[in-house]
């Protein structure tokens, strides 16, 4: 039996759909049997960021309610044949769909997969208590701003309430620079603020946007910083020993030292 | 050693640290939902309770604060004593 995990955050924008993507492309990578699942109704992304968008015909609400089965609506992933993607749908709303019919869809999915990732749409309404309800585990996405992490802890409450939790959380969109200056709240930081514990974290990376544009997963790319952090999320998430990647900061100790001393004289 | 504290150490003003502090008494109010005015009535009535084994409790003095721990967030309740002139009560 698979594990279902649930991506969600609270706010929007911090990089749930980017995460789920990347994250079920390097668990597939390894040789695992994953399903991707957008429950964001009626603003359905997913399929663009993995580059499938062209290939969908039924989607999670066709399947949810007879008219497809399963199979019929799992779209295979361009490059992994052990990736699938269960679309949203686009032109309904988030109310299409109950919290029973998507406990019953995980249970479908859990069979043949062993990897199910939920990414889950933003706010704390029905969409997201939808997207948790057949969920064994919680991945919280965060950025280190104010705003991120206030949603991100009522979440992290949510999930709790819900019997959930404890959620995990991935830090996305860390710069090294700002944050060793001083202007940017740290890891450190995030985790005393929310308490719970790290999975991963991810740099802010101009790749995710050429990779995105291609509609092709950031992992793939050997050269690219969140793509290796995504791998080692994924490794992380498999059970694997492995620590937090490291994000080397960009600034060296030199540059650093003629920074605080070109601050100390203005 | 202040070059070394600034080497090390984040500086008090700066904007991730202003953050944090932002967010922690944010998260708490979030969290608890804890009403300025049930604040107030609180510690009314921790001072009326404390009075009866203390009566050398300053009530207009109490200060009570909820902050983030590790493990538990707490309740922390800083309670000034006026200071009694030195004898010892009969008994």
């Amino acid at each position: 039996m698979g594990r279902v995990i649930t991506v969600t955050s609270g706010k929007g924008g911090v990089g749930k759909t980017t995460t789920t993507a990347n994250l079920g492309t390097a668990l597939a990578m390894r040789g695992a049997r994953v399903a991707v699942v957008d429950a964001d109704i009626g603003l359905r992304n997913l399929d663009v960021v993995m580059g499938l968008e062209n290939r969908i015909v039924y989607d999670l609400v066709d399947v949810v309610e007879g008219r497809a089965r399963l199979r019929q609506a799992l779209i295979k992933d361009k490059r992994l044949p052990e990736l699938c993607l269960l679309p949203a749908a686009q032109t309904r709303d988030k109310d299409a769909v109950t919290a029973q019919q998507m406990i019953d869809l995980t249970n479908l999915l859990r069979a043949e997969f062993d990897y199910v990732l939920i990414d889950s749409p933003a706010g704390i309404e029905a969409g997201f208590r939808n997207a948790i309800a057949g969920a064994d585990e919680v991945i919280i996405v965060t950025t280190p701003e104010v705003s991120a992490v206030r949603d991100a802890d009522r979440i992290v409450g949510l999930v709790e309430a819900a019997e959930k939790g404890p959620a995990v959380l991935v830090i996305n969109r860390i710069k090294p620079r700002l944050v060793s200056r001083g202007e940017m709240l740290s890891v450190e930081d995030v985790l005393e603020l929310l308490a719970i514990s790290l999975l991963g974290i991810v740099p802010e990376d101009e790749t995710i946007v050429i990779a995105t544009n291609r509609g092709e997963a950031v992992v793939y790319d050997p050269n690219s910083l969140a793509g290796r952090a995504y791998i080692n999320i994924a490794q992380r998430l498999a059970g694997e020993d492995v620590p937090v990647m490291a994000i080397p900061d960009q600034q060296g100790m030199l540059d650093r030292l003629l920074g605080l001393f070109g601050r100390r004289r203005t | 050693m202040s070059f070394l504290n600034s080497l090390f150490a984040r500086k008090r003003d700066s904007s991730a640290e202003l953050a944090k502090q932002r967010l922690l008494t944010v998260l708490i109010d979030d969290r608890y939902k804890l009403t300025p005015e049930m604040m107030a009535q609180m510690k009314a009535d921790l001072a009326e309770v404390l009075k009866r084994y203390l009566p050398a409790i300053d009530a207009d003095q109490i200060e009570v604060t909820l902050s983030r721990g590790e493990v538990h967030d707490l309740l922390k309740a800083d309670v000034p004593l006026r200071r009694v002139p030195d004898h010892h009560p009969q008994r």
